[in-house]
C-alpha cells in the first residue's frame, strides 16, 4: 500500500554552483585563546539548545558541555528554513522500512525500484525517512560482471531525485546526474536506468540531488558486480556487508536540514548517531575460525571512519574499482566518504568484537586530541573453531597477477608529466564575524582529516549560500563550473590536486570523478607501491596527491568532492570525453 | 620515583636557554617564522627540505637551537611531515593517532668535539620516546611518530646506542610538531609549560 508523502518542497535544486564570492582574508594573528571573552564560561546545555530553544524549527545541534558557546551566536540561526521530512507529522503513518535484502539481477533483466517515505526506528524512536524500495538500505543489488541490466525508479516522493550509480563505468545518459545526464525524477514519474557493468567489485548508489538530505534519509544501497573467476578473490566462509553512516539526532529527533540550501556547508554534516546498514546496534553472528569477508561502503555525508575490528586480524583485499595489485595487513580501514574497500577478517577465539570507530578527535577549542571510539557493530563469535582450508588459506597474502596486467599498460605511464593541476580552497561571505574570527584564529593548526565536528554549532550556521568550496585550476584561473576540460577517449591523464592548507578554513576531500577509473600514483611525492583502480580517495588537507585517470568512458561526466554539503557549495565541475 | 627525577631532569635540559623570552604565552603572538609566513625570525634561517618527498610545507617545523652546546648557536634543522606509507593515504596508529614519517634535516651544526648528536621524538609529555638515530651530515633522518603532538629534539650524546630508550645527554635542538600551536592556556612544548618561542614559532 502506497502512503501519502506530505512533505514541504524542497527548493534550492542547484546542479552547478558557480557563483564567485568576495572571498576573506587570511589568518589573522592571534589564537583562538585569545578571542576577547571566547573561551568565557558560557557554556550551554548539553544535549540542547542553549539559549536558543526551538527557534523557526530550528533546533541547535547537541555539543558537549564541555565546549564553550561563542559570544555573539547565542541567538544565531541558519539563514535557511528548516526542512523536516513529514515534519509534524506521525511516522507511524508511513509503512515501516525493511532490513535490505539481496536481489540477484540477471543480465537484460529489470529490476523495478521506488523511492518512498518510510518508518524508521533508530534507538527506540521512530522517524519518517526515506528508502528505496521500502528498504534500509537500500536493495543490495547483485549482477555478473559484463552485464546490462535495468533499474526501473518510480519516485513516490514529493523531492525530485535521481539515482547515480557510483563508480559504475556506465552510459553517460544514465549517470543519474540531475540538470547533466538527465532531468530530475518529479513525483509520480519514473526513469529506467540502463546499467552496464564492466568492472567486478562493490559499488553503491544514491540521490545526485541534494544528497545532503536525501541520502542522509537514507536513499543508499550498494550494487555488487561479481566476477566471472569464482577465484577472483581468495577463499572466505561468508560476506557481510558494512554501510556506515552517521545522522544527526538530538533528544527530541532529527535536526532539521536546510531548506534551500545545506547547514554544515563548512565541515559537512557530521552524525551524532552511528548507523551500520541503517541500525544503531548491528550484529553479526559468526563460527569461531570463521573467514568473514566485509564489504565497506562509506555512505555518511561528511565523515571519515578508522574502522577497527577489534584484535582480529585484517588482511586488505580491494578498493572501489577492484582488487589491490597485492593484498596486505592492516591495522585498521580509514574509509573516506563513498569509498569502498573489501577485508577480510578472521575471528580465532569466541567472544564479542567491537567494529569501532577509532579515532582521535579534536578539541578546537582546547586545543586538544583525545581519544575517541564509536561502536559500529558488535560481532558475537561463538562455536567450536572452525580450522580447514579457508581458515589456513587466510594467512597467505596473495598477489593479484590480473590486477597486475591490467595495470601494466598504465605503468610506464605512472612517472609521467602532470597534464593538470587543481587547487581546493574556499570562500565565505556573510557569516557571523564571531564564526569568522574564530575561524581564522584556529587556522594556526588544521588537522590534516576532521575526524568529528570539533565546532557544531558554527559548523551548523554555515550554509551554502554563504560558503563556496572550490576546485581551482591554476593555469587557468577557472573555478568549479568554469573549469572547461575536454579529453578523448584513451587518453590518458595525470591531475595533480592540491588541498591548499592557507585557506579560510580547509579541510580534508574526498575526490570523486564520474565514469572513468584512475590510480592514485604518488601522495605527498610518495610513489603508491600497491595499486588499485578508484573512483574516489580522499585528500588530507597540506596534501598533494597524483591521479592517473584512464578517460575510457565518453560523455559529460562530473569531478566533485563527495561531502554532500561541499558539492552543494559548489565544489564540482563538468569535464567531457569525446569518441576518438 | 626515579622516573619522575629523570624526567625532571630531562625537562631541564628542554627548558629555554637565558637567551629565550620569559615562559608563559603572550596572547596573540605565536606564528611561524619568516620561512613559514610573516613573521621576525628571531633564529638561524631555516634550511631548504632536505627530504626525499614532496612533504607539506603547512606541516613542516622549525628545528631551533637551544644554544647551550658550543658549536650549535647557528644550527637550524627543518622537521617536515609525510603519512607513513598506507593504502589510505592517511596512516593511523592502533589509538587513531596519525602515524607519521618525520624528516629532520639540520644545517650549520658544528660537529661535537666528543660524544654524538641523536634525534629523538617524543610526546609532549615526554613519556613515550622513540629514537631516530644519529645525525650524520645534517641529514636527512627518518623517524616515526605515532602521536598527534610531538616534540623533536637532538641530543649530544656520549655514544651512539641504537638500544637506548631515552636520551641521556643535553638537548641541542628542537621543534614541535605544528599540532603543537594548538594553544591552551597551559602552554606548548614539554608539560605545556614553555612559550611558541621556545619552539621557533615568533
Amino acid at each position: 500500500m502506497r502512503q501519502p508523502t506530505p512533505v514541504r518542497p524542497l527548493h534550492g535544486l542547484r546542479i552547478l554552483l558557480v557563483a564567485a564570492l568576495p572571498g576573506f582574508g587570511t589568518a589573522l594573528p592571534g589564537m583562538i585563546a585569545a578571542l576577547p571573552g571566547a573561551l568565557a564560561a558560557q557554556e550551554h546545555r548539553m544535549m540542547g539548545h542553549g539559549e536558543h530553544g526551538e527557534a523557526g524549527g530550528w533546533r541547535m545541534p547537541p555539543m558537549s558541555a564541555a565546549m564553550p558557546m561563542v559570544p555573539g551566536l547565542e541567538n544565531a540561526l541558519p539563514p535557511v528554513r528548516p526542512f523536516l521530512i513529514g515534519d509534524g507529522m506521525d511516522p507511524a503513518m508511513f509503512p515501516a522500512a525493511e532490513p535490505g535484502r539481496r536481489v540477484v539481477v540477471a543480465d537484460g533483466d529489470t529490476l523495478d525500484m521506488d523511492v518512498s517515505v518510510v518508518r524508521r526506528t533508530i534507538g527506540g524512536r521512530d522517524y519518517a525517512m526515506l528508502g528505496y524500495d521500502g528498504q534500509y538500505p537500500g536493495p543490495l543489488i547483485q549482477a555478473d560482471r559484463g552485464s546490462r541490466i535495468m533499474v526501473r525508479v518510480t519516485n513516490r516522493i514529493q523531492l525530485p531525485t535521481t539515482v547515480h550509480w557510483h563508480g559504475i563505468r556506465l552510459e553517460n545518459r544514465f549517470d543519474g546526474v540531475a540538470g547533466l545526464t538527465q532531468d530530475p525524477i518529479a513525483e509520480g514519474e519514473t526513469f529506467t536506468y540502463e546499467i552496464d557493468v564492466p568492472d567486478a567489485g562493490m559499488f553503491w548508489y544514491h540521490p545526485h540531488m541534494r544528497e545532503d538530505v536525501q541520502q542522509d534519509l537514507g536513499l543508499y544501497g550498494n550494487l555488487l558486480v561479481v566476477p566471472p573467476n569464482p577465484d577472483y578473490y581468495g577463499p572466505s566462509h561468508r560476506e557481510e556487508l558494512l554501510l556506515l553512516d552517521d545522522i544527526l539526532i538530538d533528544d527530541q529527533g532529527l535536526i532539521p536540514w536546510g531548506e534551500e540550501a545545506p547547514t554544515h556547508a563548512l565541515m559537512g554534516r557530521f552524525g551524532t548517531v552511528m548507523l551500520t546498514n541503517g541500525v544503531d546496534d548491528h550484529r553479526i553472528e559468526v563460527r569461531t575460525g570463521e573467514v568473514v569477508r566485509f564489504y565497506l561502503t562509506n555512505v555518511a555525508n561528511t565523515r571519515t571512519f578508522n574502522v577497527r575490528f577489534g584484535n582480529a586480524r585484517v588482511k586488505l583485499i580491494a578498493s572501489d574499482v577492484g582488487k589491490f595489485e597485492r593484498e596486505t595487513w592492516v591495522e585498521s580501514v580509514v574509509i573516506a566518504p563513498a569509498e569502498r574497500y573489501v577485508v577480510d577478517v578472521r575471528f580465532p577465539e569466541a567472544g564479542e568484537v567491537g567494529i569501532t570507530n577509532t579515532i582521535q578527535a579534536v578539541n578546537h577549542f582546547r586545543g586538544t586530541f583525545y581519544p575517541h571510539e564509536d561502536t559500529l557493530a558488535v560481532v558475537s563469535v561463538n562455536g567450536p573453531e572452525i580450522d580447514d582450508e579457508v581458515a589456513q588459506a587466510f594467512d597467505e597474502l596473495r598477489e593479484n597477477r590480473d590486477v597486475i596486467e591490467d595495470i601494466e599498460p598504465f605503468r610506464a605511464l605512472l612517472g609521467k608529466p602532470v597534464d593538470l593541476e587543481l587547487v581546493t580552497t574556499v570562500r565565505v561571505r556573510d557569516l557571523p564575524v564571531p564564526i569568522v574570527a574564530s575561524m581564522e584564529a584556529d587556522t594556526f593548526y588544521v588537522p590534516p582529516v576532521e575526524w568529528n565536528d570539533g565546532m557544531p554549532m558554527m559548523n551548523w550556521l554555515s550554509t551554502g549560500t554563504q560558503v563556496t568550496w572550490i576546485l581551482r585550476e591554476p593555469a587557468s584561473g577557472r573555478e568549479n563550473g568554469d573549469i572547461d576540460w575536454r579529453f578523448r577517449v584513451g587518453d590518458v591523464v595525470k591531475i595533480r590536486v592540491f588541498n591548499d592548507p592557507e585557506s579560510f578554513h580547509p579541510m580534508n576531500h574526498p575526490i570523486h570523478i564520474h565514469g572513468q577509473r584512475f590510480l592514485v600514483t604518488e601522495r605527498d611525492g610518495i610513489p603508491n607501491t600497491n595499486l588499485v583502480w578508484k573512483d574516489t580517495t580522499i585528500l588530507p588537507v597540506g596534501s598533494t596527491m597524483d591521479l592517473l585517470v584512464e578517460m575510457s568512458n565518453p560523455g559529460s561526466w562530473m569531478l566533485h568532492c563527495h561531502i554532500a554539503e561541499h558539492l552543494h557549495a559548489g565544489m564540482m565541475f563538468v569535464f567531457e570525453v569525446t569518441e576518438e | 620515583m626515579m622516573g619522575e627525577m629523570l624526567t625532571l631532569a630531562l625537562l631541564a635540559g628542554l627548558a629555554p636557554g637565558s637567551g629565550d623570552p620569559s615562559p608563559g604565552i603572550p596572547p596573540g603572538t605565536c606564528a611561524l617564522p619568516e620561512a613559514f609566513g610573516p613573521g621576525k625570525a628571531v633564529h638561524a634561517p631555516l634550511p631548504a627540505s632536505a627530504a626525499p618527498v614532496e612533504a607539506p610545507a603547512y606541516y613542516a617545523f622549525p628545528v631551533v637551537s637551544t644554544r647551550r652546546l658550543p658549536g650549535t648557536g647557528l644550527a637550524a634543522g627543518l622537521g617536515e611531515v609525510t603519512f607513513a606509507d598506507s593504502p589510505f593515504g592517511v596512516t593511523l596508529a592502533e589509538d587513531g593517532s596519525y602515524l607519521l614519517d618525520v624528516w629532520l634535516s639540520v644545517e650549520r651544526l658544528m660537529a661535537p668535539r666528543e660524544g654524538v648528536y641523536v634525534g629523538w621524538l617524543t610526546t609532549p609529555d615526554l613519556d613515550q620516546v622513540e629514537r631516530i638515530g644519529p645525525l650524520a651530515d645534517g641529514g636527512p633522518l627518518r623517524g616515526r611518530a605515532r602521536w598527534n603532538k610531538f616534540l623533536l629534539v637532538v641530543t649530544l650524546e656520549p655514544a651512539d646506542d641504537p638500544e637506548a630508550a631515552m636520551w641521556t645527554g643535553p638537548v641541542a635542538l628542537r621543534g614541535m610538531s605544528r599540532s603543537g600551536q594548538m594553544h591552551t592556556m597551559a602552554g606548548h612544548g614539554a608539560f605545556e609549560q614553555e612559550n611558541c618561542a621556545a619552539y621557533g614559532y615568533d
